[in-house]
């Protein structure tokens, strides 16, 4: 597996140095146009991770604020898609160890009516939705981390603060649990998240 | 048959962590195994679900990106909160565009800031040693 979705996000259009160049500066308007652009990835990176609105919303908010804070550092040695995308899913993960004491059950997001995209042989988004939901929060995110978003172990590790060998037991029955929902047919809900669609590039 | 043995390899297979030889004898097992076969094909199902899932794109709820500017609003300005060093290091080359460099002999340079810097350290030890020589006269004086 290869980064698959890293290489989609990057292939975003990024801002013209003349609109990064203002948001730097502090220019809120010019800033808020990259977070119209970009919101549907950072917060679809935050859902996914975290796996309820509520908390997913915090996070996607924390990525932007914290772009915010290092866009004057920012260099274009990588396109600002993937930086942002690594922002993201920093984020998200710090705020799912931070919040690790008050976590709750995930909620059971509603899919939008106009978007019912087949993932596979049998496997909508709302049997994805409800496989993920259903996993132990430990394997979860590394799950996630790896297979939705194609990040190197070593990563998982660094970002989760877990050792090595422990990410890769994790994200193995990760997939043991998912594999044994999915040919059930999911075990949950009949929607999916609220808004889901295809990306244009998908 | 066990297959225990290969089972466990499955995951390494997919993610590519087997050297030459453990893949070759991977595949000699799936070639005659169904079961394990099988498997192999549903993880691979599942990671193909599962990025398929990563290529979507989640509505946020509304008014968040108005949410978020403002939020961005209340921050400090950036570079409002500049290192000292770097504050430092920017009015020093400010300093020096404004005032320029003073010709030296031998076609070298020397910042004028340099110089006044040099003029103000030097008064300020004059300043000094004047009051500490002041000190001392009351000091010694006779009551």
């Amino acid at each position: 597996m290869t980064a698959s979705n890293l290489h989609k996000w990057a292939s975003l259009p990024d801002p013209s140095p003349a609109e990064l160049a203002r948001a730097a500066e502090g220019d809120a308007q010019a800033f808020k146009l990259i977070v119209e652009r970009y919101q549907g990835m950072v917060y679809s990176v935050a859902y996914n991770v975290l796996g309820n609105h509520t908390d997913a919303e915090d996070a996607a908010q924390e990525a932007f604020l914290r772009c915010y804070r290092k866009l004057p550092q920012f260099r274009s040695e990588a396109t600002f898609s993937t930086w942002l995308f690594r922002l993201a899913l920093t984020a998200s993960v710090d705020y799912k160890r931070r919040e690790r004491r008050h976590s709750e059950p995930v909620e059971t997001p509603e899919l939008a009516a106009e978007a019912a995209p087949q993932l596979g042989e049998g496997v909508d988004a709302a049997t994805i939705v409800a496989a993920l939901r259903d996993l132990p929060e430990d394997y979860r995110v590394p799950t996630v981390l790896r297979d939705v978003y194609g990040l190197p172990y070593q990563e998982i590790a660094e970002a989760t603060g877990r050792p090595l060998g422990t990410v890769k037991v994790m994200v193995h029955r990760g997939r043991a649990s998912l594999r044994l929902k999915l040919r059930a047919g999911g075990a949950g809900p009949e929607q999916g998240p609220a808004g889901a669609r295809p990306r244009s590039d998908a | 048959m066990d297959c225990s043995y290969f089972r466990e390899r499955i995951n390494q297979y997919v993610d590519g962590e087997m050297d030459y030889m453990e893949v070759a004898e991977l595949q000699a097992h799936l070639s005659f195994c169904p079961d394990c076969a099988a498997e192999l094909a549903q993880v691979g199902e599942v990671r193909g679900a599962l990025a398929a899932w990563g290529r979507l794109e989640l509505a946020p709820p509304p008014g968040f990106a108005e949410r978020v500017t403002a939020a961005v609003e209340l921050e400090p300005a950036l570079g409002a909160a500049k290192p000292f060093g770097q504050a430092v290091n920017e009015t020093l080359q400010k300093l020096d565009d404004t005032l320029g460099r003073i010709p030296l002999p031998g076609g070298r340079t020397i910042p004028v800031k340099n110089v006044i810097g040099w003029g103000l350290a030097a008064a300020a030890v004059a300043i000094g040693l004047g009051r500490r020589h002041g000190r001392r006269s009351r000091e010694l004086k006779p009551l």
